[in-house]
Order: structure tokens, then sequence, then C-alpha cells
């Protein structure tokens, strides 16, 4: 089977129109390279291409970039030694990439979101739409709810803002960048990453201020690949589903961060 | 210089320096928020567009002005503080409503959707919000006014840099020629890191990528939110990059995959606010020399985020 071959089994099976032009497309590699293995990761970075490639997988399903910015533009990095180790790592072991981003999130439900869900301790599918009510939670308080998904989660570098004491009931969760909205009927947000100030909307300075004045609004930032890696296992299953013949393994960029 | 003819304003910085003496002042009115608001423009120069991100936040250009309070936000907290010392103008680098351009929607109509929501993700805010109402409330009740200054701020000789730099303990390190690469006193990346978090008094805020043993002197310090080309072109030159904040899967997986490569060096992110708290500490000392009648302090804005256990 080719990388291309399993790209229109994705394509087919994904229950999505697919559209062309986004994020989603080969990044490096030739797609007829036949495949040894597939190894899914939610960052291709170098040291899990490293591990990949000891193991003989061949087939790199990243959820995020490569070349350290959204488009994977190279333009300005031709001479970059990092960029140059890392594409000559790619090229001599004959790696192929590929990005699946746009249609996992677009997915109903997405897999991201159903895969951090249970970050929170939520094995709901029904959870994860991003449109309608928040999804309501036995009672518990904020200062727990972030204990509980600490300890889930393993993380080092997890953020939380406002009241520990606060009572929770009804979250949202949203993936990566993609911060849920802190609408009046939400209490906490649970995401990966979000600009800390002077953005569209200021989660931090507005959970922040909402504990000062006794309201109960929190956040919980999870970091990027802390909400997004699991995603990428619950991909791994599904794949699974429709693809064979091939090894396929899940291989976690990792937390990036220490503390 | 003859007396009938000194300015109002000449007579305040007079007046001023006899306070500062420790002389009571009496029948010297204090300068409105549109007064010290002229200073300042004056005293920073350029342009000051009708549209751009500085300008009035809160509050009357009429007020008068008591005492002035620096910071990166003006956070509720910090409000608090500024009325308890006094202060009833507050100079923000960020905004003070929760987005970039600090405004607030109208509610929407029973029954319909919020409309301009703003950001791709964001909530929209609007005047019945709680937390802006709250927030609004007390600047009112306290005649407090709100002057954002960023743009013209940051661009003020590298100040922004040298106030991080400052705190840091490494203003009088920096490589000449250079804006904000420092030599500081060698030591591991484990020790530097736990010297940021106690010098700028950190909780969950700091994040560090690399090798808790890298050997750190020279530092690139970039307060604010960087973007990945200033990595691209400034990384190789430092073994440390210290930054406000940034995009985390642009920036990080470099730092991760520049490691991967064999190079030590190492990326540390405190926050964007606590990265900005003493630039605006730099901008309490430029503004005493420029509005002089007027008591001038900071108020750090600090780390907003807590750590679960």
């Amino acid at each position: 089977m080719t990388a291309r071959e399993v790209v229109e089994l994705i394509k087919k099976n994904v229950g999505v129109q697919w559209r062309e032009g986004g994020r989603d497309t080969f990044k490096i590699g030739d797609p007829e390279t036949t495949v040894t293995g597939i190894a899914t990761t939610f960052m291709s970075t170098f040291d899990m291409l490293k591990r990949a490639q000891a193991e003989k997988l061949n087939f790199i399903i990243t959820h995020e970039d490569t070349w350290w910015n959204d488009p994977d533009n190279t333009k300005s990095i031709t001479d970059n030694p990092v960029y140059k180790a890392k594409l000559d790592f790619i090229q001599k072991n004959g790696l192929v990439l590929w990005r699946f981003h746009d249609h996992q999130h677009g997915r109903v439900p997405d897999q991201s979101v159903v895969a951090e869900l249970r970050l929170a301790a939520i094995d709901d599918p029904k959870a994860a739409t991003s449109s309608g009510a928040p999804y309501v939670i036995p009672e518990t308080t904020l200062g727990e709810l972030a204990a509980k998904i600490q300890k889930k989660t393993g993380a080092r570098a997890m953020r939380v803002t406002g009241d520990p004491k606060m009572k929770v009931t009804r979250v949202r969760v949203g993936p990566g960048y993609a911060f849920p909205r802190m609408t009046p009927d939400t209490e906490v947000i649970i995401g990966g990453e979000a600009q800390e100030a002077d953005g569209g909307f200021d989660y931090t300075s507005y959970a922040r201020d909402a504990a000062a004045l006794g309201i109960p609004k929190g956040q919980i930032m999870l970091g990027h690949q802390v909400s997004e890696e699991p995603g990428m296992e619950e991909f791994t299953n599904w794949l699974r589903g429709f693809v064979t013949g091939v090894p396929i393994k899940w291989i976690p960029a990792g937390e990036p961060w220490w503390s | 210089m003859d007396s009938e003819r000194i300015s109002r304003r000449n007579f305040a910085r007079i007046a001023g320096g006899i306070a500062a003496a420790g002389l009571p002042v009496h029948g010297a009115a204090a300068p409105t928020a549109d007064e010290v608001i002229k200073q300042i423009r004056e005293g920073l120069g350029g342009e000051w567009p009708a549209n751009g991100i500085d300008g009035l936040k809160a509050g009357s250009p009429d007020t008068p002005i008591k005492g002035i309070a620096t910071t990166a936000m003006a956070t509720v907290e910090v409000l608090r503080q500024a009325v308890k010392a006094g202060t009833n103008m507050v100079i923000s680098y960020e905004p003070t409503f929760f987005g970039s351009r600090d405004t607030v929607a109208p509610p929407p109509a029973p029954g319909q959707q919020q409309a301009g929501g703003r950001g791709g993700f964001g909530s929209a805010l609007n005047t019945d919000d709680p937390v802006y109402k709250a927030k609004k409330e007390f600047i009112d009740k306290n005649n407090i006014v709100i002057f954002r200054l960023r743009d013209h701020w940051r661009t003020k000789d590298g100040q922004m840099v040298n106030g991080l730099a400052d705190a840091l303990g490494w203003s009088a390190r920096r490589v000449p020629g250079d804006l904000a690469i420092y030599e500081v006193p060698s030591s591991t990346l484990a020790d530097t890191v736990a010297s940021v978090k106690k010098k700028l008094n950190l909780r969950a805020g700091l994040r560090a990528v690399g090798d808790p043993k890298t050997k750190v002197s020279r530092v690139m310090l970039c307060p604010g939110a960087i973007a990945i080309d200033v990595m691209w072109n400034n990384y190789e030159k430092v073994d440390l990059l210290l930054a406000g904040e940034i995009r985390e899967w642009e920036c990080s997986p470099y730092a991760v995959d520049v490691v991967s490569a064999g190079q030590k060096r190492g990326l540390v992110t405190v926050g964007r606010v606590v990265s900005e708290d003493p630039g605006m500490r730099a901008c309490a000392a430029w503004l005493k020399t420029v509005v002089k009648n007027i008591p001038v302090q900071f108020i750090p804005a600090g780390d907003p985020y807590w750590r679960a256990s």
C-alpha cells in the first residue's frame, strides 16, 4: 500500500466533505512510497521522527506542522541548520509526512475533543460538540477539577486561572488553540493554549478579574500538546478500522515543557 | 524666567518640586487627565492616530488627577491597589476589557445570538456581562481614568527590554551593539530558571524547553509575544531565549528540535503580562520626568496562573 492509498482511504472514511486547499496535505516525501508502517502523532518533531524511523514506520501522519509554522512555509529557513538536519534525516530515511488537522476537527464529534474530554473524566462524545449548552459535570470546585486533570495527564506545565474554591458544574472543552467560548452559562473553560492578552478575547484576563470580583469563571490551560495528543490516539484506533496489513502506531510527541 | 509668563505646566512643575521637598502646596489645581495625556504625547512624540491602540479606555478626560499608577495590565486587583494608594489614573500596557480593542457590544435582543463575537473562537463581551459590569462599576465609582500606552512606549529606547533586564538584575550586562542580548554570569538552565522565577515572582507562569543542565551565559530578552521568525533569526546567537509568550505549536517544537539537532539552548516563557510589568516600572520612572507635579508609582499585574496540586 502506498501513502497516497492510505490517504485515499482516510478521505473515503472521514465522514465529512473533503476540502482541498487547507492544511491536510503531503508535506514532504513521495506519496507513491510503499508504506512499511504508519506512525501517528500530535507533532512530527525531530525526536518523534527518529523514534518512528527506529521502528521502521515510514509514513508519518501528524496533526500539527513540521517546520515550526502553521502553513509549513520553508522559504526563509533553507539555510537553517536545524531545518537542514531534520530534512536530511527525513530524506535519507525515505519518510513521507502528511498532515491530518482540519478534517479531524471538522468531524462530528471531533476526535481531539472526544479524547480531551476524557482527561476531565467526561467519557461522552455528546459533550464534544462546540455548539449548544455547556457540559454538566457533578459539582466540584475548580481546584479539585484541575487536580483531577493534573493527575490524569501528568502535565508538567498546566496553568489554571480563577478562584480554586469556585463551584463548577458547567464546562466547555476545546482543542489546541481553539479555546471554547466563555458563554454566560459556562463556568470553566478547558483548552490547550490561548494568547494571554491583546487578542480577540482575553480569556486569562477575564478569568482573573472574575476571580477578583467573586464571579465564578475559571480557565484550565492544558498546553497545546497535552490537549491534542490523545486525539491522535483516538485517530489511530479509528484508522485501524479501515487500514489493514501495515503496522500502525501512535508515537506521542511528548509535552515540550518543564517548569 | 519672567514669572508672569510661567505657563500652567511650568508652574505645576515648580509646585511639584516644592511638594517633593516636603512643603505643602496650596492653590495648585490638579491637572486633568487630558493635560496629563498631552504631556505623555509630547514626551513620547510620534503620531497618535484616533484609531490607534493607545488612548483613553475609561473615565473622563476632565478628571483632576491625584496620582498615576503604571502597570502591564489594569486588572481589578491593580485598580483596587491604585485606589488604595490614592491614585486615580492608571496607565496600562495591555487592554482593560479583555480584548485588543477594549470594545464591548450591546447585549443581544431576547432570543437572539450575540452579534459581533470577537475573535475566531472568542466570547462576545457585552455590556450585560457580569465581569465587565462589575469592573466598569468599580472604575466609575472611583472615578478612575485608564489610558492604554503600548505602541508609543514599546518603541521608546528599548525600555521594555531594559525594564525586564533590570528586574532580572542584568541591566548592566547588555552586549554592546545589541538591543536585547545580555552576557550573564554562567549558570545552568535549571538554576537560571529558578532565579528568574524568584525575581519575577512567578507561580505557574514559567515554562521551559531544553536540557536543565545546559550552560547559560548569553540571554536574549523578548518581553511580550514573539513569532517564530524571531527564533529563526536569533536563537543561534544565545544559550537562552526568554520571552513573554509564544505560539506553542510553532516556537516550542522549534526549541525541542534544536536540542534534537545537538544544539544546547533553552527557551523560557514567563507569561506575556509578567514579562511586560518591569517595562511599565521603567515607564513610571520616565513619567516622573515628564509629569512632575503628580505622584507616579508602578503596580505590577503579576502572574495570572496557578498550578493544580
